[in-house]
């Protein structure tokens, strides 16, 4: 090539810095979020303000929580704010930073810009760290208030602060860590699979975390200190940054400063490898995505194992109809590999089990003796009845919904048979391995193979609760927008069931003690029984639902 | 302009580009062909900087691709396959923000962009009253195309770019590579519309498994071979010459 040939730069040399650029594209992109997709009717931009204003106000509701820790100990109170902070922030960054950090369609929009790799990891980094930094300031400020007013110290919301930002760091570098880790071992084609197991866990730890501390707190009795507390519990981050504000501001034990070098140190290891030493790796992570070769199926991905099982019996007989077993299979696939389905639905079923798990380890705490099961198992039971009821209706929603104009292509006069498929797939994949569960979790609790027949009157509703999504035609596999999940009004319905599912579970609760326990079976089965031919009958009749989108 | 010279791209053990050496001078129109999974794709994504090749040079506008590659980005569009943008964006927004990653001046992208929504027949309300997740596939394209030559580039890669437009826009945008060639940029057009490739291109290049298996202009092409259109020549040299009798057999299992 010679010389002669260089076309003369047409824009301005040297180069201008992009940083900003795109620190802002990021911080749009984060805060409006991913999941419009063509979806909005209207596509009207979102103000980024507006929405930010609601999810700290949200954080900040959240973090009222922490008045009930207005008696505690700095170091008691530390350790929960510490632990909710690393709970929800743990979820929020594990939940955006593979959208941030490793966005395929990124690649064909960026990637041929005049911008390098580190540019982008410093601007995604930045924005990362800012958002997790004001959402752990707005869950903090009422703990902050709190710790003021227990210690009447006024280093403690300085030295809260200080250890608080410190936590979104270490939680932010973690994760970051994580997914170059993962990246560097297991290749870009597992990357997807293992972080959606990672943020699975990490969801269904922060939502057990968020029930089960604050349980926990009450047993506390207002004198806990670090000498007091259990070994393993100085194994666990919050504690470490907990035992930053009570050096300070708290106790001064010399297991306080201890917990405090620790925090520092491995904040500044984590950062430093997460930022600095494997850094390099990102470029060609980034790369690595643009490869266009079809991901493999291998033996072990997917459910190659139902395929097989669909074929023989008791299945093939469950799943005679074509189509409810074409249902299955589909609703099956995506609870077993996309993403998407798989962040929705295991966090959206996880309060099942925790919360009777907390009134079974509040029962055992209030001293309800072995004769009275009290009120943890029959809730259980009827959580467990809730399974399908959650499950049906998170698994209506998809980021590919549009293709789910196959089924109203498809010569069927009403998606009957496609509910029969996703509500059958619902009550083998996910309501059968909770029941072996919620089983196992009783008896050890309370170590009585009889108290297991209360879990009956659940069980019993479990059939009708599981038709209720259907109600209208509703309920077709995949088939809205994830937008429509968020505005669902899930709080209310939650409420809603919550009400019914406790009134349920004291009614059982007093028919045991009462001795009318099997009459109560009787008259449910009766009344399940009649409720679930009206729906069956109504659901059968159902045509299409009308598009609303 | 673009110089090729042996550049490879390999995947574990399979290679998608294979030793690929041509070399295109400045003004010319090029059409990039080839079948499904030719590597024509991938030697688009190498030749913008966004995949690293396994082996060979290329130099692009005098730019050494592995040691500049950010002076080579400068001076390149590209249109991929995907038109990919980011849905969370108006997009004035998504124009404004590629404007400013080659140091555009604000006033001047946006000057640029109203002349680009004229040609385009786009409406601003659209443009900044919309989120690009809600435009359509031809909007979508348009926008895109525009992002790609909104920094003025001498080299343009275009992949599939006439995907989703409609028939005037797509007659407009010929209309415009040709004058773009004319003005002495250099365009590279990858594309499935053979009939397209023979009417704007100056020059034809046909890959296969990654190799190269044809390059000169489509007319003297399909004459040297015989083969009456670039069609016929391009599915007789990718193995495609039994499709119409696959297809009348197929045709028969449809039959009651």
């Amino acid at each position: 090539m010679s010389a002669s040939e260089n076309v003369p730069p047409i824009l301005p040399e040297p180069a201008p810095p992009v940083d900003k650029t795109l620190r802002r594209l990021f911080l749009i992109l984060f805060l409006r979020g991913r999941a419009l997709r063509g979806l909005n009717r209207q596509g009207a931009p979102k103000s980024i303000g507006e929405k930010l204003a609601l999810t700290l106000f949200f954080y900040l509701l959240m973090g009222c929580m922490a008045l009930m820790f207005a008696n505690q100990s700095v170091f008691a109170l530390a350790v929960y704010l510490h632990a909710m902070t690393f709970a929800f922030l743990g979820m929020f960054v594990a939940a955006s930073a593979g959208e941030i950090l490793f966005n395929k369609e990124e690649g064909d929009i960026l990637m041929h810009r005049p911008v390098s790799s580190r540019a982008m990891l410093w601007a995604k980094i930045r924005v990362l760290i800012e958002v997790s930094l004001w959402l752990a300031v707005a869950f903090n400020l009422v703990g902050l208030f709190v710790g003021f007013g227990t210690t009447r110290n006024w280093l403690f919301p300085l030295v809260h602060l200080f250890a608080t930002g410190l936590e979104a760091l270490f939680c932010t570098g973690c994760v970051v860590l994580v997914y170059q880790l993962c990246l560097r071992w297991f290749g870009r084609e597992r990357l997807d699979s293992l972080m959606t197991i990672a943020q699975v866990i990490v969801s269904i730890a922060a939502i057990t975390a968020s029930q089960l501390l604050p349980q926990l707190a009450f047993r506390l009795h207002g004198a806990l200190d670090v000498s007091q507390v259990a070994w393993w519990i100085n194994l666990l981050p919050p504690a470490w940054f907990a035992g930053l504000d009570d050096a300070v501001a708290g106790s001064r034990m010399r297991e306080s400063w201890l917990l405090s070098g620790l925090a520092l140190g491995v904040t500044a290891v984590v950062l430093w490898l997460a930022f600095v030493k494997l850094a390099r790796n990102y470029e060609s992570g980034l790369q690595s995505l643009n490869e266009t070769l079809s991901p493999r199926i291998t033996a072990r991905s997917g459910p190659r194992w139902l395929d097989r099982l669909v074929d023989l019996p008791p299945l093939r007989w469950w799943l005679r109809d074509p189509v409810t077993r074409a249902s299955f299979l589909l609703t099956s696939a995506y609870l077993m590999r996309d993403r998407d389905v798989k962040l929705r639905v295991y966090p959206g079923i996880a309060p099942v089990l925790v919360i009777p798990v907390i009134f079974l380890l509040r029962g055992s705490m209030v001293g309800t003796g072995k004769g009275d099961p009290g009120f943890g198992v029959p809730l259980s039971g009827i959580y467990l009845g809730l399974v399908p009821l959650f499950g049906v209706r998170l698994l209506q929603y998809s980021q590919q919904w549009q293709a789910t104009d196959v089924f109203r292509a498809a010569p069927l006069a009403g998606p009957m048979a496609l509910c029969e498929g996703v509500r059958r797939a619902v009550l083998l994949l996910l309501t059968l391995p909770m029941l072996a569960l919620v089983t196992l979790i009783v008896w050890f609790m309370r170590g009585s193979f009889s108290e297991l027949l209360l879990i009956l009157p659940g069980l019993i509703a479990l059939p009708a609760f599981s038709l209720v999504p259907m109600i209208g035609g509703q309920g077709v596999p995949l088939s809205l927008p994830t937008d429509a999940a968020k505005a669902a009004g899930r709080s209310l319905n939650m409420i809603l069931v919550t009400a019914v599912a406790f009134a349920l579970s004291g009614l059982t609760s007093v028919a045991w003690s009462g001795g009318w326990f099997w009459w109560l079976v009787l008259g449910e089965l009766a009344v399940v029984g009649t409720v679930y031919t009206i729906l069956r009958f109504h659901i059968k009749n159902c045509g299409w639902p009308a598009e609303t989108t | 302009m673009i110089l090729l010279d042996k550049l490879t791209k390999r995947f574990g053990t399979q290679t998608a580009v294979d030793s690929l050496s041509f070399e295109v001078p400045a003004g010319q129109i090029v059409g990039f062909l080839g079948p499904n999974g030719a590597g024509k794709s991938t030697t688009l994504k190498m030749l913008t900087g966004m995949l690293e090749p396994s082996a060979g040079r290329a130099t692009l506008c005098g730019f050494d691709l592995q040691r500049e590659p950010l002076a080579v980005k400068r001076n390149v569009g590209f249109v991929p396959e995907s038109g990919a943008v980011f849905e969370s964006l108006t997009g004035l927004e998504y124009l404004e923000m590629v404007a400013a990653l080659y140091g555009i001046p604000r006033n001047a992208a946006q000057a640029r962009i109203k002349q680009f929504i004229a040609f385009f027949d786009l409406s601003f309300e659209t443009l900044t009253d919309k989120l690009l997740g809600a435009y359509s596939k031809g909007m979508r394209r348009k926008v895109v195309i525009t992002s790609a030559l909104l920094h003025n580039p001498p080299l343009v890669f275009f992949d599939e770019p006439l995907d989703g437009l409609d028939a005037n826009a797509a007659v407009g945008f010929k209309a415009l590579i040709q004058t773009l060639a004319q003005e002495g940029k250099t365009i590279v057009y990858s594309s499935h519309i053979l009939d397209v490739v023979e009417r704007v291109c100056h020059r034809v290049i046909i890959i296969d498994k990654g190799r190269l298996l044809l390059d000169g202009k489509p007319d003297e092409l399909v004459a040297g071979h015989n083969s009456g259109t670039l069609e016929k020549l391009f599915t007789q040299l990718t193995g495609g010459a039994e499709l119409e009798r696959r297809a009348a057999d197929f045709a028969k299992t449809f039959r009651p």
